[in-house]
């Protein structure tokens, strides 16, 4: 049923008698619940299902004789054999080994009708006649099988002459008038064993006018020769004498006394009807024969005497009807809690108590028939009550395990160390599941979902109790998995203390959660033995570092993890972690000024315009293939719950700024190169498509406030540049989302300065022949040491033919912007550079000269290559991200 | 001082006997309290056998205490011990005193032969070789590094690299050449265990790491001592991935030599783009003067930092016990350095400034640039009326520019078309035996 039932444990496998899983599926039904209505439909759920199915098919096959519906007929027949196959061993009990007579009489009438209409074969269509065909040859195997029994019944072919009608009519009957029937059968079976035959013969004249009511009867009579017990068999008897008695006599006053008999069974069943008291009494009594578990309710006998195998006997009891179809689950729940209090009334001790919570733990995340489905509240919180107590036990008995090591028959109950077969664990992921399916299911703005979020924290404790009962046992494997749930609650959340202790504020042996993480995760990447859990601890890791703004330790550690290149061949939910870590990454080198690491962080997220798919917070509706259902019940279950959501906004806009401070400048630079790239497509098209707009309007959204924010820095206006970047607007809509915003406002402003300056630089070098320097740091506010190092620095990497006049501080340009002519004949010169370079390689190729470059490639894990991996990581995570949306 | 003494770093990385040099060094420095560093000696001598020593540095420590009983007794043990091993290995000890063998052994190119040759000449046995290393270490342990080395030489003649204890004896064989500073066999000894660390023959990685991690520690020595160590230590530390790994993940420090190493090599400048990009990179595990000093010049193109860092890098140069001896040059290169990123940049430069910058009194600075532009390592001008230097030169003209990129393209198209054409030769000559992929 569910993956917690596979390593669950006791189900299936259970030790418990047979006789009692037979009796089973009889005597959970007979409980106590008191809707009548549902115990109406219980009773008659095992030969009666099978008996109505099989008449309700003789009914239909009746009807399709009436239109020589052949091929529907066939069908049906089929449906019949089988379900009379299914019923055969209720039959077999019921009937003392015997055919009902009902099944017979419709498979004789069946085969006449068979003959009959074989000769007319001819006049129906191709359909019909084939399935005619087949039919006839079905039916014929089929009767051998029953020679005997029909032979029987042919000698009374009486009975099947009369009933022509009525079998329409029985046909109609409704179940609640079957049950009727029935009960009225089994009454008057039990008053049967001495049925008057002068009864019978009582009143025939009364005759006429029940006709036509006793044609009901008829059939329900016929019915109540095969369905009842054991008594029926006497029954049969007694219609037998009964019959023989008879035979003697003329047809008709045969027939005059059966429908008397009818009559008077009516009567009964009316009576009966009449006074319900009387007939529940009666019904009882009847079934009290049949099933004994009717007492179950009482869970013991009054004087039995309650120990630790009892209960335990009872447990299992209870437990094996569980996944069973007609199981009542709600009705489990209460058969345990019943078993519990009765366990703690008779102090049985503390493993007894623990192995019954534990299947009521289990029997509730049963309850929940779909997996794909949330649980309701109010289990929920039954739920965490229950996990919660249970743990509270197993912490305070400490010499207790619970483990799946355990077998079933070395369970220790009585005495100390107590051993009991079962896995926390995995009742805790379950937990766990369950809890972000139900957060799923709540609208993330509503009440209820604070409501819901509040239960985070009993989850969190039941987790950290569990760990703490894992570090007793200390199984390296589950300890793990109990590590990475933790680390899983742990990594997206804030830790502010962690910020002030880095300032200084707090003292530093005040544990913070990054702390835990640390601790958490090596333990993890020390110890585990699968890749995935040491891959989702990693990225974990990485992020509340992210978080936390330690870029260098976040850097270093996806650096090392290689986890760019290997990333695409995990599983779609690890690579949404991966997203989301990267995405923090991101917003944490934004934080701290490495705009190139921030953009090659985001751009892969940015780049397809899927980033709320790819961060699983939101479906896109798809326009060119529609999902099928399935798909998009996969693609729900992936969804991260609101509380764990990236601010897109935030996200795109840091994606956009640092695209920005990096795209202006290159673009200025390289005005006229041709061989000039786009940085970020994504930018681009923002910047197009205001550009197409005829009348551009003051910004209102994030986006335009951007590209006009570019704009701005194109001319070198870097205080307009600056208002557009931040301001009321922008603050509200994105930098107050970050925790110590002023200083990454003051960052910005910086940063803005630097790069107008640089762009200013490279617009407008040429119309310059010197600046000096004070001006320009004046312009652009900057410090003279910056202004001076910015220049430098463009000096030495060649970006600006200039030279620095120290005495007079300025900037003395010189003319080398080659003219057009002369650029062009640069690029030709480039172009045939490349391609001797690329006959080079060729030859190299050719010469199979491949040994000098494996040479380095040696999959040590040298940091060097990992960094030249890192400023490939665009074109890594280009391909995963592709891999991506094909797992999508 | 203290502040950038690395020796307590080194150290842990270092043969115990090795750190005595670095001690001794400390203590001529007097940065540390002399009897703290005595302790810290004589805490190192007790876990080794130069009982003489030891007697010695514990009564400088405490003169007005009696040599204890047990250090004479157990000098006494040692000898004894040693006296043992040595009938262990007597065979293998005359043989060695044998001239004439030893000079036939040394002719032998493979140890198989030789081993032969040794089995068919004396009674020597594979399994004396044990003893023998265990004399060695013993050796080793009372200080005659010299005989160690001798033992542990023909040790190395006769096994083969596979032998258990081989990787053992390479170190042991290290540590001894550095002791008895014979820096030539020393580097040989260096590249051997950077040959054997790198084949592979250790599974572990973290193993291999910590193998690396102490070959750079230990090489230190011999860089900083040998010839060529200069040129040698950037190769290995800056273009070996796999050891500039290890010195980003584990030791950081070691930065300061690679950087030193780096700027008094002038003939590398080349290499220094290089080098600030790692120190950039570990700039917030490991800083020290002169790698701040290196990033003040080459990414903020910062002058003045630049020259207060100098400053600074003179007293961790001078406190250095590696990095002493290269003081001068050190100076002398750093400033070379900042005058050429500052003649990059200018095209007109006061003397006054520059020979604040570069720590000189001025007319000592315009001496140092005279004699720059003689040796015709600059292309300026000094404007003595108005104490300026004007750098000459203008960059390159878009002809110029073209020209340069076009003019090697004839030459290696043409080198190319005569690979070409001997290729085709040599296949058409013979054709079946040459395979062209």
């Amino acid at each position: 049923m569910s993956r917690f039932f596979a390593t669950g444990s006791d189900s299936e496998s259970d030790s418990s008698s047979e006789e009692e899983q037979i009796q089973r599926p009889t005597g959970a039904v007979y409980t106590f619940s008191d809707d009548e209505e549902e115990t109406k439909r219980v009773v008659r759920s095992t030969k009666e299902k099978r008996y109505e199915e099989i008449t309700n098919l003789i009914k239909l096959i009746r009807n399709y004789k009436k239109i020589k519906d052949m091929s529907s007929m066939l069908t049906s027949f089929e449906q019949l054999t089988r379900a009379y196959a299914k019923a055969l061993p209720v039959i077999a009990k019921e009937e003392n080994g015997q055919t009902p007579h009902f099944y017979l009489r419709c498979l004789v009438e069946l085969e006449n009708f068979i003959t009959d209409v074989w000769e007319d074969r001819k006049n129906m269509s191709k359909n019909n006649s084939k399935s005619l065909t087949s039919l006839r040859q079905k039916i014929r195997k089929y009767i051998k099988d029953f020679e005997e029994d029909i032979t029987k019944f042919k000698e009374n072919p009486d009975q099947e002459d009369e009933d022509e009608e009525e079998k329409a009519e029985e046909a109609e009957e409704s179940d609640g008038e079957e049950d009727r029937a029935n009960a009225f059968k089994k009454a008057s079976s039990a008053e049967a064993n001495a049925p008057d035959v002068s009864k019978f013969k009582k009143g025939p004249t009364i005759d006429g006018e029940e006709a036509s009511d006793s044609d009901e009867d008829w059939g329900s009579d016929s019915d109540s020769d095969s369905t009842s017990s054991d008594d029926d068999g006497q029954y049969t008897n007694i219609r037998e004498r009964f019959i023989k008695k008879t035979t003697d006599k003329d047809d008709d006053e045969d027939k005059a006394k059966k429908k008397e008999q009818r009559k008077e069974r009516k009567d009964k069943e009316r009576k009966k009807r009449r006074d319900e008291d009387d007939g529940e009494g009666e019904w009882e009594t009847v079934k009290g024969g049949v099933a004994i578990p009717s007492e179950k309710p009482k869970m013991f006998a009054k004087d039995a005497e309650i120990n630790v195998q009892a209960v335990l006997k009872k447990l299992t009891e209870v437990i094996a009807a569980r996944g069973k179809k007609r199981t009542d689950r709600r009705e489990q729940i209460e058969l345990l809690h019943e078993l519990q209090s009765i366990a703690e009334t008779h102090n049985l001790g503390p493993a007894v108590a623990v192995k019954i919570k534990f299947s009521i733990i289990s029997s509730i995340f049963d309850y929940n028939p779909k997996v794909s489905d949330a649980m309701k509240p109010e289990y929920w919180s039954k739920l965490l009550e229950r996990i919660s107590e249970m743990l509270d036990m197993l912490l305070s008995t400490p010499d207790m395990v619970i483990a799946e090591t355990v077998s079933e028959d070395s369970e220790e109950y009585e005495t100390p160390p107590y051993k009991l077969h079962g896995c926390v664990l995995t009742l805790v992921e379950r937990l766990d599941e369950e809890f972000t399916k139900l957060l799923k299911e709540c609208d993330p703005h509503s009440n209820e979902y604070v409501e819901r979020l509040k239960d985070e924290k009993r989850v969190s404790t039941i987790i950290d109790k569990v760990q703490e009962y894992l570090e007793r046992q200390s199984v390296v494997s589950e300890l793990c998995r109990i590590y990475l749930r933790k680390i899983e609650h742990l990594y997206y959340k804030f830790d502010p203390t962690v910020l002030k202790q880095k300032d200084g504020e707090i003292a530093s042996n005040v544990v913070t959660s990054v702390q835990v993480m640390e601790k958490l995760c090596k333990f993890v990447y020390a110890k585990d033995g699968t890749d995935r859990l040491r891959t989702r601890a990693i990225l974990s890791h990485i992020y509340h570092h992210a978080l936390h703004d330690n870029w260098f330790q976040a850097r270093d550690l996806i650096l090392m993890s290689h986890l760019q290149e290997t990333i695409q061949h995990s599983d779609p939910a690890t690579q949404i972690l991966y997203n989301r870590t990267m995405a923090h990454l991101g917003l944490c080198a934004f934080r701290h000024a490495n705009i190139k690491d921030a953009h090659n962080c985001l751009v892969d997220l940015m780049m397809t315009g899927k980033v709320k798919e790819l961060l699983a917070q939101g479906l896109l509706p798809q326009r060119q293939h529609e999902r099928s259902k399935e798909q998009e019940k996969i693609e729900k279950q992936r969804q991260m719950p609101f509380h764990m959501h990236i601010n897109l906004e935030l996200l795109e806009c840091v994606y956009l700024v640092s695209a920005m401070l990096i795209e202006i400048p290159y673009m200025a630079a390289h005005e006229f190169d041709a061989r000039r790239r786009m940085i970020s497509k994504t930018f681009y098209q923002q910047l197009r498509s205001s550009e197409r707009q005829s009348l551009v309007g003051p910004p209102e959204s994030m986006r335009e406030h951007v590209v006009a924010a570019a704009k701005a820095m194109r001319n070198g206006n870097w205080a307009a540049c600056n208002n557009f970047i931040i301001n009321e607007k922008m603050n509200a809509k994105v930098w107050d989302l970050f925790y110590q915003t002023d200083k990454v406002r003051a960052m910005l402003t910086r940063l803005i300065q630097e790069e107008a300056l640089r762009t200013y630089l490279f617009t407008y070098s040429h119309v310059y022949d010197s600046i000096s320097m004070p001006t320009l740091a004046e312009m652009f506010q900057l410090k003279r040491p910056v202004v001076h190092s910015i220049i430098s620095k463009m000096i030495i990497n060649e970006e600006l033919m200039a030279s620095l006049d120290d005495p007079t501080e300025t900037v003395v340009m010189h003319r080398s912007e080659p003219s057009r002519l002369q650029s062009l004949a640069l690029q030709l010169t480039d172009k045939v550079n490349n391609f001797v370079d690329s006959n080079d390689r060729i030859f190299e190729l050719k010469q199979g000269n491949f040994f000098s470059r494996s040479g380095n490639q040696g999959n040590f894990r040298d940091r060097q290559n990992y960094n030249r991996q890192g400023q490939d990581w665009g074109r890594q995570r280009r391909d995963r991200n592709r891999e991506d949306n094909r797992n999508y | 001082m203290a502040k950038f003494d690395l020796t307590a770093r080194i150290g842990q990385y270092l043969d115990r006997h090795l750190v005595f040099p670095l001690l001794e060094f400390l203590s001529a420095k007097e940065i540390y309290d002399e009897n703290e560093l005595l302790q810290a000696k004589l805490d190192i001598l007790s876990k080794t056998n130069m009982i003489d020593y030891a007697i010695d540095i514990r009564k400088q420590l405490y003169p007005n205490f009696e040599v204890p009983e047990e250090l004479n007794e157990r000098r006494n043990r040692v000898l004894q011990e040693l006296g043992d091993l040595e009938d262990n290995a007597s065979v293998i000890l005359k043989l060695m005193s044998d001239d004439d063998t030893m000079e036939t052994m040394e002719k032998m190119r493979d140890s198989k032969s030789l081993n032969h040759f040794l089995l068919k000449e004396s009674d020597f046995r594979v399994e004396m070789m044990e003893s023998l290393v265990k004399l060695a270490k013993y050796r080793y342990e009372c200080g005659t590094y010299s005989v160690s080395t001798s033992y542990l030489y023909f040790y190395m003649l006769v096994m083969p690299p596979t032998d258990r204890n081989y990787l053992d004896v390479l170190w042991g064989k290290l540590a001894s050449e550095i002791l008895v500073q014979n820096w030539e066999t020393a580097l040989e000894d260096v590249n051997k265990l950077r040959e054997y660390i790198d084949s592979n023959a250790i599974g572990n990685t973290l193993q291999v790491l910590q193998q690396r991690t102490w070959l750079i520690h230990w090489s230190l020595f011999v860089f900083f001592n040998h010839v060529k160590g200069r040129d040698l230590i950037i190769e290995m530390f800056l273009y070996r991935p796999h050891y500039l790994n290890a010195i980003q993940t584990m030791c950081p420090h070691i930065l300061r030599y690679l950087a030193t190493a780096v700027i008094i090599n002038r003939s590398r400048r080349s290499t220094l783009k290089d080098l600030v990009k790692v120190i950039q990179q570990e700039s917030y595990t490991y800083r020290d003067p002169i790698t701040e000093f290196l990033e003040h010049l080459y990414v903020n193109f910062d002058f003045d930092g630049a020259r207060q860092k100098l400053q600074e890098c003179q007293t961790v140069v001078f406190n250095d016990f590696f990095l002493i001896a290269l003081l001068n040059e050190f100076v002398e290169n750093a400033r070379l350095m900042i005058f050429e990123t500052f003649c990059r940049i200018h095209q007109c430069i006061s003397i006054d400034m520059l020979a604040e910058k570069l720590n000189m009194k001025a007319d000592v600075a315009e001496c140092w640039i005279v004699n720059l532009i003689r040796n015709a390592r600059l292309d300026a001008k000094i404007d003595s009326k108005l104490g300026h230097v004007v750098m000459g030169g203008q960059p390159a003209s878009p002809y110029q520019q073209l020209v340069e990129k076009i003019e090697t393209l004839s030459v290696r198209s043409e080198a190319l078309e005569n690979l070409i054409e001997r290729k085709l030769k040599a296949k058409n000559q013979d054709s079946v035996s040459i395979v062209w992929n």
